[in-house]
């Protein structure tokens, strides 16, 4: 079985249509108050709760990215497992232990496989929940910078990347519709997002301890994992789709985070970084649309 | 009267002004309402799925975000069902509007989310009888989402679903039964904008 699966290589059957980041950059359009003389205009709020108009439909669809989201965890996962060596273990045709830095330990690659199997759980309770809300597979764009972040070749930065950055928007995406669900009375979407959550929380605490054992006498590889996550959790962020503002769909669980190991400050640091992408998403917006405006006829 | 479409041409978005005018010509046709000058502007600089509806003179006037008309697997591309759905909701809306038994509803704007959701089952159940390919499952879990998730709730949506003609004040006697059977803890509160 081939190792190191580019993201273009991922199975999908008809029913899935990829979006990349790129074509999410292209998109122009926007609900958000970007007018900067219009400081005083009140910003429109866009966190999902059942008062929103469009409730219904949005939580169908940040559903559908939760299954998509599931799938692609648990191929990261599960890409985890088998693209690394197991620390120790001789090499597959050869009688040599010989280790490497990119070999991992077997208990890491034991916490890979039951997250794997969490995550094939996660993906049929959403396939049922998405049939609950009226949502049929792949009625929505599929987006797989989720699987991008699992494509590192150092098992660390995967585990930064997946296990801290994607499971921690997965504990706020979890939340959000937790609260959802109680709020509008759903009590199937309430104790599935639950039971979830619990997962996801455990997912990042399994990713902040291994990141710490294995790194813990290279400090610059572990800055380089903690800067990738960065990285990783301004992508998620895209636009501010997460942060603390109320113009954000989802919000910043804090309760949970911490339960999962962030420390306050690195919160504090996610939110920033997800304000930031919202304001960047206002100004490129803006920008395109005055240029958009001032550029001759043709 | 044919409808007519704004803009001509699109730029933050692929749609076609003729598709959506073939689309809401076809409706108008269905719905009886060919004496009715009907306009749509698209604002397609949003991507909301927002749909609103004046009544001025006895003309239709629809302002529809273009999330209302767009793919959803395929970011601003149009989507021909999405469009005949949501033009379709919002002529059925305008057509009781006009046509009789709806004279005491309030505005569009002062609906509480409730009789929305009560008057949107009321036009998806007839525009799948028109043959516009519907999911009836989403509409119910938008009804749910407004009235409960209670058998009462459910027999609510189906008198509403499956009724030919309901009056306003009908309309909104099948949504208030599913209201009274509503677990206490769900919120109530005011539409946001």
């Amino acid at each position: 079985m081939r190792k190191f699966l580019p993201v273009d290589d991922l199975a999908r059957d008809e029913r899935f249509a990829a979006i990349t980041m790129k074509e999410r950059f292209a998109d122009q359009r926007t609900a958000l108050n970007i007018d900067g003389a219009a400081q005083d205009k009140p910003r429109t709020k866009f966190r999902l709760t059942p008062e929103r108009r469009d409730a219904s439909d949005g939580a169908r669809g940040l559903m559908h990215g939760i299954f998509v989201g599931e799938i692609q965890a648990l191929e990261g996962a599960g890409r985890t497992c088998f693209d690394f060596e197991t620390a120790g273990v001789a090499k597959t045709g050869t009688a040599a232990t010989e280790s490497s830095d990119m070999d991992v330990p077997f208990a890491l690659k034991l916490d890979m496989a039951r997250q794997c199997w969490d995550e094939a759980r996660h993906v049929e309770i959403s396939v049922k929940l998405s049939d609950w809300m009226g949502t049929e597979i792949g009625q929505y764009a599929e987006n797989t910078v989720l699987f991008a972040a699992a494509c590192s070749n150092d098992p660390v930065l995967r585990l930064a990347g997946v296990n801290r950055a994607l499971e921690g928007l997965a504990i706020d995406v979890f939340t959000t519709m937790k609260e959802f669900g109680d709020l509008a009375g759903d009590p199937y979407l309430e104790f599935c997002e639950d039971w979830m959550l619990a997962d996801e929380v455990t997912h990042v605490r399994m990713g902040s301890d291994w990141l710490r054992k294995v790194t813990e006498h290279d400090p610059e590889r572990r800055k380089k994992a903690l800067d990738f996550q960065g990285v990783v959790d301004k992508l998620f962020s895209y636009g501010g789709t997460r942060s603390d503002s109320d113009e954000s769909p989802i919000g910043l669980a804090r309760r949970f985070r911490s339960l999962a190991g962030f420390t306050d400050d690195e919160v504090e640091a996610i939110n920033e970084v997800s304000i930031q992408a919202l304001d960047e998403r206002k100004a490129r917006i803006a920008g395109a649309r005055a240029a958009a405006d001032h550029a001759p006829a043709g | 009267m044919p409808v007519t479409v704004s803009p001509d041409t699109f730029t933050y978005v692929s749609f076609e002004a003729a598709t959506i005018q073939r689309i809401a010509d076809e409706l108008v046709g269905a719905l009886g309402l060919q004496d009715r000058i009907v306009t749509i502007a698209v604002d397609e600089t949003s991507p909301l799925a927002r749909t609103d509806m004046q009544i001025v003179d006895g003309a239709i006037a629809i302002r529809a975000a273009s999330g209302a008309f767009e793919d959803t697997r395929k970011p601003r591309q149009q989507s021909e069902t999405i469009t005949a759905t949501a033009l379709g909701r919002v002529l059925l809306r305008a057509s009781d509007r006009l046509d009789g038994g709806f004279g005491e509803a309030p505005p569009d704007e002062e609906l509480s989310l409730a009789q929305v959701a009560a008057w949107e089952t009321y036009c998806i159940g007839r525009l799948e009888r028109l043959g516009v390919h519907v999911n009836r499952q989403r509409w119910l879990y938008n009804f749910r989402n407004r009235h409960g998730f209670t058998d009462a709730g459910d027999v609510a949506f189906d008198a509403l679903w499956s009724s030919p003609g309901l009056t306003w004040a009908q309309l909104c006697a099948i949504s208030e039964s599913a209201l009274a059977n509503r677990a206490p803890a769900a919120t109530s509160a005011p539409a946001q904008p």
